[in-house]
């Protein structure tokens, strides 16, 4: 299977529209339910990062239209810094090839063709073209009709308009068909839903096709820190990574190639690969041979560097996470840990955040009844497909549950929120739907979550003792007006009276729990209640005792449980009534 | 115990809890422990007794809190209900008595009567030491007697000797009944009923000059009671004659030493000095009833392995009595006696045995 990058070196030698119908599966493009999710995801990433680039706290509105059977029409605007005139047909017609290989930053979970795909897709299966208005900001808006000239492989732009407005920003509004609305866990509601939970900085309005508005309120109002472009560490790389970078070098050789393309890689060390790998380093880099790079990659593993820095690693943080979870889910109670950075493959650095929110909104509802979810992140992009597959899934599944008091773990309400920060993502396809199983992955997951479980297990069993006292309570005051009859009975003493002394005996203990109708019991004050100077020493322990720890139901009565219980089998039948 | 002592007992029950609770503690009720566990066997009353364990019923504890309810309810309502109205009853109706729903809730008061006030009863029998009897709850009558005795039941005087061929039906409740006279050398308890008839009718109570008490199977605590305050009110020896077979003696077990449930009233209801006269082992080889024996199931076998172990069977002659029986494996009804002549047992048998004294301790 060929990788994203891969993608890219055929696309240089293709036009759009053959790449697109080759790659579509890749792309995010197979299915009617995922090809809509694959469009708002791809229009959405593109104005975040717009957004977060020109410093602006994103604001989005998403409104998916039914126009007929498998026919919707999508429109996304936003308030970023708006696309200039002569750029607009390499954001929406052209394939920025090579995007990639610029910058070795963390990006959203791009599929690498970006909206330009979207337009692709639209021209195919609804024959219109993508109609984009976009303004800068200063007074004039510009608006046009773009699709992609697949003959010569060039943007065609028409109906161009130029006025004068008050508006800055972007919307992109395009006709598809081939292509299915769903509320379920793989639509664009939920795309958006998850969306909301990882940008927290973000304000997001969805309007689905039945023109139900959903609206996430921004809930932090700083813009997450841009990752800083730094270079790849050595020891991420495989072997189509090391073409794709030796194919866009410039340097004349490649042991010049080595040192000035990745982190940590000295002179020396390229010397040392140089020995090692058996090749003469005195070529272009864009001469390398697959058989060739794998013994390059061969000699780096075998190779020590430095451990890569960690500082162009931006997780969400957690003061956004919990602000976003308690906006979106609502939940009850909540736990959030951020591991310190790792890394994976003995170099590419990661961050795992991970969260689980209980109660309220968390889980999903599902045929009336409320089931846990996963929520996967992969540099705060949403991973909606392929769940089963997904190195996050694997570890959720894992967990043994029961050990924090879930009895029942797929049927709580309980989100399960993992976002993996990193340079280099390591899917399991080019379709970038799910993370590979990387050992240190899986244990920095386990961790995080194992983290995050055993404090609401503490959580819940604090409720479930609280709980329990309000049954035992309950249970108590049950039987207050029949005992307090029985005493009047044997005593002569007035049945509300007794009821009195009964609930104050009760209060002792339990005055915290408030039953319906109940207040809280006033201290008398030298009131008539008799006031035990001090407790009885010789007496057994009994009564409301001063514990106040997990309340064991001391010493079981040792009753019989029948008249002729257990003694039955030593007597014949004794009598009967 | 007079019926005022009694009641003066239940209400102290009440007393107790009240105080406590002035007092501002969590109410108690305590209870004496009645398993096995607390179940010993005293060497020298020769008889079952309750050890002092005694449980705690805490009105906090919700454990406990149901039965703690329950416990005063039924105090209560004997109290209120039987003993100062001077009434009688079963178990059966004071469960009906008391069972309702608790206003604003789905639970009820009692829920079964043999899981719930039945033991409760039992309770206040021991936390107060009175027999069921004297909370005027009866138990099942079962059991005749016949022989020279003239007593007085609730007013009216009555001759055991002239009750024609049904005999006195023995009550539950023995304890208000008055002898006036008592002629007897001994009582005959006897487990089987047609036993008793032939007896009756062969009139060997009048040529013996001795009280007939059939029990019908294992005895009740009337037949018990009874038999306790003959023998040992007027000093007459107690005869006891079953089945041969590990419940027939046990039965005998129950009326001598008292039994495991009602170890607390042993005192009242179990006789040390009665004596097993029959049907044992060593009879059926010397009369020569081995051709109408019966051979013994595996429980009968097993129970008899469990007599075996118990302190009171310890008695040389119930040990080599026992092994026989388990050696042998048959037992023996005392119908058996009837294959040497329907007579034998009146004629032969029984003065035989008594004439000689051959008793089991």
């Amino acid at each position: 299977m060929g990788s994203a990058d891969e993608i890219f070196k055929e696309f240089k030698e293709h036009s759009v529209a053959e790449f697109f119908k080759k790659n579509r599966q890749m792309l995010g493009y197979s299915g009617k339910i995922r090809s809509l999710t694959t469009i708002v995801h791809e229009y959405v990433t593109n104005s975040l990062d717009a957004c977060e680039e020109a410093g602006i706290l994103p604001e989005l509105e998403v409104v998916i239209t039914q126009l007929g059977n498998d026919h919707y029409r999508v429109s996304v605007s936003d308030n970023g810094p708006g696309i200039p005139k002569k750029h607009i047909g390499n954001v929406f017609a052209k394939m920025l090839a090579g995007t990639k290989f610029h910058r070795f930053i963390q990006q959203r979970g791009q599929q690498g063709i970006g909206c330009t795909g979207c337009t692709m897709f639209a021209q195919i299966t609804s024959g219109k073209p993508t109609h984009v208005v976009t303004s800068t900001g200063r007074g004039i808006v510009y608006e046009a009709d773009i699709m992609i000239d697949v003959r010569r492989n060039q943007p065609s732009i028409s109906n161009e308009k130029e006025y004068e407005q008050d508006f800055r920003g972007t919307k992109v509004t395009a006709e598809f068909k081939n292509v299915a609305f769903t509320r379920g866990e793989y639509g664009p509601g939920e795309y958006l839903r998850r969306t909301a939970v990882a940008n927290p900085h973000a304000k997001i309005i969805f309007v689905d096709p039945d023109n139900q508005r959903f609206v996430y309120e921004r809930a932090v109002s700083v813009l997450p820190a841009r990752p800083t472009p730094g270079k790849p560490h050595p020891k991420g790389l495989d072997v189509d990574d090391l073409i794709s970078y030796a194919i866009h070098s410039k340097e004349r050789t490649i042991r010049t190639f080595l040192v000035k393309t990745f982190d940590r890689m000295s002179t020396s060390k390229a010397k040392e690969i140089e020995t090692k790998s058996g090749l003469d380093f005195n070529r272009k880099p864009d001469s390398l041979k697959w058989e060739e790079a794998e013994k390059i990659i061969g000699a780096i593993e075998q190779t020590n560097f430095l451990a890569p820095s960690t500082k162009e690693l931006k997780p969400i943080g957690e003061k956004q996470i919990r602000e976003a979870i308690i906006n979106v889910l609502e939940p009850e109670f909540y736990s959030i840990k951020t591991r310190a950075p790792a890394t994976y493959r003995g170099g590419v650095p990661f961050v795992i955040e991970a969260a689980l929110a209980y109660g309220g909104k968390a889980g999903r509802v599902i045929n009336g009844g409320t089931r846990a979810e996963i929520m996967r992140f992969a540099n705060r992009a949403p991973l909606l497909f392929d769940a089963g597959s997904c190195v996050i899934t694997k570890v959720v599944n894992n967990i043994d549950w029961k050990r924090y008091n879930f009895k029942d773990v797929e049927n709580t309400p309980l989100t399960v929120f993992v976002n993996m920060t990193s340079t280099y993502i390591p899917y399991t396809s080019a379709g970038k739907t799910a993370i590979a199983d990387e050992e240190e992955v899986v244990k920095e997951i386990s961790l995080a979550l194992m983290e995050c479980a055993r404090e609401i297990k503490r959580y819940i069993s604090a409720k479930h003792k609280k709980h329990e006292r309000r049954n035992r309570k309950l249970t108590l005051v049950r039987y207050v007006p029949e005992i307090a009859h029985a005493i009047e009975d044997l005593t002569g003493k007035k049945k509300q009276e007794v009821e009195l002394m009964l609930m104050h005996i009760i209060n002792k203990k339990y005055g915290d729990v408030l039953l319906d109708g109940e207040e809280p019991e006033k201290e008398p004050e030298g009131g008539p209640e008799p006031k035990e100077p001090k407790p009885d020493e010789e007496e057994k322990p009994e009564g409301p005792e001063p514990e106040e720890e997990p309340e064991k139901q001391e010493g079981e009565e040792v009753l019989p449980k029948t008249p002729e219980g257990d003694e039955e089998s030593d007597e014949v039948i004794e009598e009967e009534d | 115990m007079e019926r005022e002592k009694v009641m003066e007992n239940l209400q102290g029950l009440g007393k107790e809890v009240l105080a406590e609770l002035e007092a501002g503690r969590s109410p108690t009720i305590e209870i004496p422990v009645r398993t096995l566990s607390n179940i010993k066997f005293n060497e020298v009353k020769e008889q079952l007794e309750l050890g002092s364990s005694v449980s705690k019923r805490n009105f906090m504890n919700v454990a406990h809190s149901r039965k703690f309810m329950q416990t005063l309810l039924v105090a209560a309502w004997i109290n209120k209900d039987l003993l100062s109205k001077n009434l009688h009853t079963s178990l059966r109706d004071m469960y009906y008595a008391l069972k309702r729903t608790i206003p604003g809730t789905k639970e009820n008061t009692f829920e079964d009567q043999h899981t719930e006030s039945d033991p409760i009863v039992v309770d206040l029998e021991t936390a107060l030491d009175v027999l069921r009897e004297e909370l005027h709850l009866n138990a099942d009558v079962r059991g005749r007697v016949v022989g020279n005795v003239v007593i007085e039941d609730r007013g009216d005087t009555v001759d055991w000797s002239k009750l024609g061929s049904g005999g006195w039906s023995i009550p539950s409740n023995v304890e208000d009944i008055k002898f006036k006279e008592v002629d007897a050398k001994y009582i005959l308890l006897i487990e089987k009923n047609a036993a008793f008839e032939r007896l009756h009718e062969d009139k060997f109570w009048k040529h013996e000059n001795c009280i007939l008490i059939t029990s019908q199977g294992q005895a009740a605590r009337g037949v018990r009671r009874l038999a306790n305050r003959l023998s040992i009110e007027h000093n007459v020896p107690l005869y006891v004659f079953t089945d041969c077979d590990a419940y027939g003696w046990y039965i005998y077990s129950v009326i001598k030493w008292g039994s495991m449930n009602l170890a607390h009233v042993s005192n009242k209801l179990g006789t040390s000095n009665a004596r097993f006269l029959g049907l044992t082992m060593t009879d059926i080889e010397k009369y020569g009833l081995e051709g109408y024996t019966i051979k013994a199931k595996d429980m009968d076998i097993k129970r008899a392995k469990e007599l075996l172990k118990y302190p009171w069977f310890k008695h040389e002659e119930w040990q080599k009595e026992i092994k026989i029986m388990i050696k042998k494996g048959y037992k023996a009804e005392l119908e058996a006696l009837s294959s040497k002549g329907l007579r034998f047992i009146t004629n032969t048998y029984l003065p035989d045995k008594i004439g000689s004294k051959d008793f089991l301790p």
